[in-house]
């Protein structure tokens, strides 16, 4: 029997600790409980547009949709076909720090669905074929004769949907601003041009070096006996001596000395905004939760600032929406200001933004908002309890970018402890004004 | 599962989760009067948030806020229904404030909303998909509310009066036929009395009859939206077909699964994304309604592949008609549509509201049971049947694209 070391979290609103096993390999194993026929199955891999570079960017995304092509074991279609006939949600997700592949699926008579899913998703995550006709031939862009249309061709559509997103536009100018050098100002999912020409050996490749027993956490959310599944696990994921790999650390980049603005034009009708600004690292806790915060009261809900005093309190009409949102990343955040206004009133609309910002980095938080903020957060944690697969997720996201998930217990204690001048302090030093980067989308 | 009917007439519908830190309660009121001018519902469900007799909308907003309540109105074709989702220890500060919106919400801001939803409307038209499946369902349910879309709104919205709201209004509160469920870790608490105490005073109509007939689709008919910056051509094709009152509801959810709905393993996901990578997002829907339903299929693809695609729904939609599915198939189609439901209410709120849901159309809030012994008795021919008798040549086909590429539909 191998080593493997245990430990126990006390993850708010479950009945019992979390418990967190990591083998002789580096390979994690967290098991949580959760009363309820249906169970979670996933792993998260530390690789994301994080390990990219121009030349491969959106490379772990494609790889993300090459895993599902089968294995030596099973042909392409196995997996979901088997699966999804016993009532399975199959899919899997890239983003900055991670991707991550899930199966939930009712547990099934004597957990046989849920040991089934075992083996099938560790055989998936070990040994993918990548099979050259499913990627399909390497194309040039607007080549009308490509005869097999294959998994290139799938995401490219994905990008090509995204294109005609006008949120997304104006989202990925001003992430691509806001940064310098890190990896991060990538879009996830990468260009067409990149998609449809890299080879299979350079997959390949990448899958080889990032899949690695260190840099996967596998997680199993449900009712189940922790022992027998434990043994599962560590049977089926055999990783038969696979060397580990260290994600290189990227230097932390360092936000715009002066506001930057960028204007874009399309087909449309309305304007679109959004204002950026580079975040605490994930594990800064206390940072994080301080942002959050910021978050609740500034751009959440129909009783946030923005909501109240630039759609309610208008005068005259200006915004059609205006929200905030806060992502939280291993090298750092980012804070967003979105909204979407009358096309002949984008100077008045990014003034009036202006003047909230400012407002709120002068310390006006009241102690009502402060307080609303810190009980939304707390019914937060109740919420992500309530299923297995924002159970899986929250573990999910702890263990890979925040690299512990002693954070989940300590959250509720910093939230109580917290100050609104420590709030406000964090707030400045992550919003002010000469460190953002706004971009607008306006009609042609 | 346990039903009990209130002083008032109202049935309620409850169940007990142990340890789970939220309730969850559903409040259905059926729409029983249609709005003639499009937008006057959707009117209605939006300011419900914007103040009572005794909270101005600011005060709502911020008190649901700061006890961390979630409590909103969501408007259907067939209803609106209000949803209460709170810690268990404010159960009933959130009953509270969910009865005052009910019965005293002034619309005083009525000016003030139209205003908004304009704004939002024309933000949310920015989104090709959206213009698209506005187009789609203002054509297939042409001259009837359920093709109120946004584009439709906008032209009445104009012309919608105060009073018009109010009426809706007071038609929700006096008329309509009411279900209240509730789910959550009750802990020896009197939910009824709770209820009883909040919601006695409202009146429930179980037997006001609603007359909303959909007119038949007297011809096929395709409708072309130019957009000359699309990346992506989206297409929709849409029958009319029975709903969830007719024997042939659980065949065509079983069709529908194996056609477009199962996931990664559907017919349309495997033929026409996987084989001929023609789109990322290809499926196929069942949609419910209480006087009618649709089944669509829909595919987002670049615009030089319109034609291909077409084709690929037309072969596969023609293999289920001609062939006989497999028993295997069969099988798998409906263990994915039955193991899947539970996935669908896993949370005390997707219970309650499954419940409400049922209790709502006359099914009965355990439905669930009938209805998977319903889909477990579907056979192989009920498959063929269905799919011979409803994808007819009676259909709408939308497609939105760039203008070139619209001449050769």
């Amino acid at each position: 029997m191998e080593n493997i070391v245990k430990k126990e979290i006390n993850y708010p609103y479950l009945t019992r600790p979390v418990e967190i096993y990591e083998r002789e390999n580096g390979h994690k194993i967290v098991l949580a409980h959760k009363e309820g026929g249906l169970v979670n199955v996933s792993s998260w891999v530390k690789t994301g547009s994080i390990n990219e570079t121009d030349e491969n960017n959106g490379i772990s995304h494609f790889l993300e949709h090459l895993m599902f092509k089968g294995t030596h074991k099973h042909k392409a279609g196995y997996f979901d076909k088997t699966l999804e006939a016993k009532g399975a949600i199959v899919n899997a997700a890239t983003w900055k720090d991670y991707t991550f592949y899930y199966v939930t699926l009712p547990e099934g008579p004597d957990k046989a669905y849920l040991k089934e899913a075992i083996e099938l998703h560790a055989d998936m995550m070990l040994d993918p074929v990548i099979p050259e006709d499913e990627i399909g031939p390497a194309f040039k862009l607007g080549d009308d004769n490509v005869s097999q249309k294959r998994e290139r061709h799938v995401v490219i559509e994905e990008i090509r949907m995204r294109q005609d997103q006008p949120w997304t536009r104006v989202y990925n100018s001003t992430n691509f601003n806001m940064y310098t050098k890190h990896p991060y100002k990538r879009d996830v999912i990468g260009f067409p041009e990149t998609i449809a020409s890299i080879p299979r050996e350079t997959i390949l490749n990448y899958y080889k070096t990032h899949y690695t027993p260190n840099n996967i956490t596998t997680v199993i959310a449900g009712d189940f006996n922790h022992e027998q599944v434990l043994e599962l696990v560590c049977k089926n994921f055999d990783f038969q001596g696979r060397e580990n790999f260290n994600n290189p650390k990227h230097e932390l980049d360092t936000p715009v000395s002066e506001s930057k603005y960028i204007e874009l034009k399309g087909k449309i009708n309305t304007g679109f905004v959004i204002t950026g600004w580079l975040g605490p690292v994930a594990s800064d806790l206390k940072e994080n939760i301080a942002l959050e915060i910021v978050n609740v009261i500034l751009g959440e809900g129909q009783s946030s600032r923005l909501y109240q005093n630039l759609i309610e309190k208008a005068t005259t009409p200006v915004f059609n929406v205006v929200t905030t949102d806060f992502y939280n990343f291993k090298d750092g955040g980012n804070f967003f200001v979105q909204a979407n206004y009358k096309a002949d009133k984008k100077e008045l609309a990014l003034e009036l933004i202006k003047k909230e910002m400012t407002n709120f980095l002068d310390g006006d938080m009241t102690e009502r908002e402060f307080n609303k903020a810190r009980k939304k957060l707390k019914a937060r944690f109740a919420e992500s309890a309530e299923t297995v697969s924002d159970i899986a997720e929250n573990i999910g996201y702890y263990m890979t970018v925040c690299d512990d998930l002693d954070l989940v217990e300590q959250y509720p204690r910093v939230l109580d402890e917290i100050t609104m001048d420590e709030v406000n302090q964090i707030a400045r030093k992550y919003l002010a004004l000469n460190h953002s980067v706004t971009t607008v989308l306006l009609p042609e | 599962m346990e039903k009990m009917i209130l002083d008032n007439n109202i049935p309620l519908v409850s169940k007990e989760n142990k340890n789970t830190p939220r309730h969850a309660l559903c409040f259905y009121f059926k729409i029983i009067e249609p709005e003639k001018k499009a937008g006057v519902y959707t009117l209605l469900n939006r300011l419900f948030l914007q103040g009572t007799k005794k909270r101005d909308a600011h005060t709502l907003a911020q008190e649901l806020d700061e006890n961390a309540i979630e409590c909103y109105s969501e408007m259907k074709q067939d209803f609106i229904r209000f949803k209460l989702l709170c810690l268990n220890e404010d159960f009933e500060k959130g009953l509270d404030i969910l009865s005052d919106i009910i019965k005293n919400s002034t619309l005083n801001d009525f000016e003030k909303e139209v205003i908004k939803l304009k704004g939002e409307i024309q933000a949310e038209l920015d989104e090709p998909k959206t213009l698209a499946m506005d187009a789609y369902y203002s054509h297939i349910f042409k001259n009837h509310s359920y093709g109120h879309t946004y584009t439709n709104i906008l032209k009445d919205i104009d012309y919608i009066t105060k009073n018009d709201v109010m009426s809706a209004y007071q038609s929700l509160l006096e008329k309509s036929p009411k279900v209240i469920s509730l789910v959550g870790d009750f802990g020896g608490e009197d939910v009824k009395g709770l209820l009883k105490k909040y919601f006695s005073d409202i009146k429930n109509c179980s037997d006001c009859e609603i007359k909303n007939d959909v007119a038949e689709l007297e011809a096929s008919e395709t409708v072309k939206v130019a957009k000359d910056d699309a990346s992506q051509a989206q297409i929709m094709q849409g029958w009319r077909v029975p709903t969830i009152f007719a024997k042939d509801y659980a065949p065509l959810m079983v069709m529908n699964t194996l056609l477009g709905s199962s996931g990664l393993s559907s017919r349309l996901f495997l033929e026409l994304r996987d084989k001929k990578g023609l789109a990322y997002v290809v499926r196929s829907t069942y949609e419910i309604y209480d006087h009618s339903a649709l089944f669509n299929v829909y595919i987002a693809t670049e615009p030089k592949n319109i034609k291909t695609s077409l084709e690929g729904f037309k072969v596969e939609l023609d293999k289920v008609k001609q062939i006989p599915v497999s028993d295997t198939e069969l099988e798998n189609a409906k263990n994915n549509l039955l193991g899947k439901r539970l996935f669908f209410s896993e949370t005390n709120l997707q219970q309650a509201s499954l419940m409400a849901y049922y209790e709502d159309k006359g099914l009965g809030a355990d439905f669930e049971q009938e209805f998977n012994r319903m889909v477990k008795a579907v056979t192989v021919e009920d498959i063929q049947r269905v799919a011979n008798a409803y994808i007819t040549d009676k259909y709408v086909l939308t497609v939105l694209a760039p203008q070139q590429y619209l001449k050769e539909i």
